[in-house]
């Protein structure tokens, strides 16, 4: 799961997974999408566009 | 003291801050980070987590939600019930539940509460995805704090300040380099070098690229920065909006003040 908050700042960031990744899925450009999202900084950027996402990885071993 | 509001949204604020010195602008800025009281999330009674986090990583993610913070509540430490081990009265918590069966995406937004006045500021916040027969049901127990303590309490997200800065030209030759070496044109708004100043000084972000075009001497340029005068941009986390962050922030000094003034006339 995506952290809630930004490591740097604390900005809340995880509200904005979904649509990044939904976006970005249907090709568009993740930088576009990050500014539409508001989120300016860079350690907010690196947030969204370093996640990996584990959930469906570990959920067979529960 | 004044103030000009360049930006103001519910989120977010820009302004510029004259006629104060840098230890009250900085007071402001600390007060907003770290002493404006919000509630979030400090203890979770966990009743069934088949998730795929751990509890602590669930507990921990959930004290990370902003909740939107009603002024009626006190910190524990301040309230007369006199809690002991975070167990406190209704005047110092609120009570939060949760109880999601998968197939699901849990939300924020999934919280029941006890006070209809507090409840997550976001309510898209992704908490955990569960699969075909999980499971998570919890009691969160929210209490007042203060940023400084944790960053779960933290309101005033990326507070910041920087001096005015005064960017004086006068045409010369070299002017021109000056457009191309201020990164995008923050600053200087005309492209050409006869209205070069057009400018506009609050985008300045003091690169200092214009450095090796002119001497530091020449004074075709001169790029100095008002000591009194402070440009603010701060972000709330959702919990307060960005103007009631900052006059609570000055509320708080105001208040330390008071009591540093009442402390000096008892000695």
């Amino acid at each position: 799961m995506l952290p809630v908050r930004c490591f740097s700042c604390g900005k809340v960031i995880a509200s904005g997974y979904e649509e990044f990744k939904a976006r970005v899925e249907a090709g568009e450009d993740k930088g576009q999408v990050l500014n539409d999202l508001g989120y300016s900084r860079y350690c907010c950027r690196r947030m969204l566009l370093s996640h990996i996402e584990m959930v469906d990885v570990i959920a067979p071993y529960q | 003291m004044d103030i000009d509001i360049i930006e103001l949204s519910k989120g977010s604020a820009k302004f510029v801050l004259s006629g104060t010195n840098p230890a009250f602008a900085n007071g402001i800025r600390r007060a907003m980070i770290a002493d404006v009281p919000t509630l979030a999330i400090e203890y979770v009674n966990l009743y069934d987590n088949t998730s795929v986090l751990y509890d602590e990583q669930l507990g921990l993610r959930l004290a990370l939600v902003p909740l939107t913070t009603d002024g009626d509540y006190v910190p524990q430490s301040d309230c007369d019930c006199g809690a002991v081990d975070g167990v406190g009265c209704p005047n110092c918590e609120v009570s939060l539940r949760l109880d999601v069966e998968g197939p699901k995406m849990v939300y924020s937004g999934d919280f029941i509460s006890a006070d209809p006045k507090v409840r997550p500021a976001d309510e898209k916040i992704p908490i955990v995805e569960l699969k075909e027969g999980q499971r998570v049901m919890l009691e969160a127990i929210a209490h007042v704090g203060y940023g400084r303590d944790h960053v779960r309490w933290q309101a005033g997200v990326a507070c910041g300040y920087k001096h005015l800065p005064t960017v004086e030209v006068e045409p010369c030759p070299e002017c021109g380099n000056v457009l191309v070496e201020c990164p995008e044109h923050a600053v200087f708004m005309a492209r050409s070098i006869e209205n070069l100043t057009e400018k506009d000084e609050l985008k300045c972000i003091k690169c200092g690229n214009v450095r090796h075009i002119f001497d530091l001497t020449d004074p075709s340029l001169k790029v100095t920065y008002d000591q009194h005068t402070f440009v603010f941009s701060l972000e709330s986390d959702g919990s307060y909006s960005a103007s009631e962050l900052i006059l609570k922030a000055a509320d708080v000094i105001k208040g330390r003040a008071q009591e540093f003034s009442d402390i000096l006339k008892d000695l």
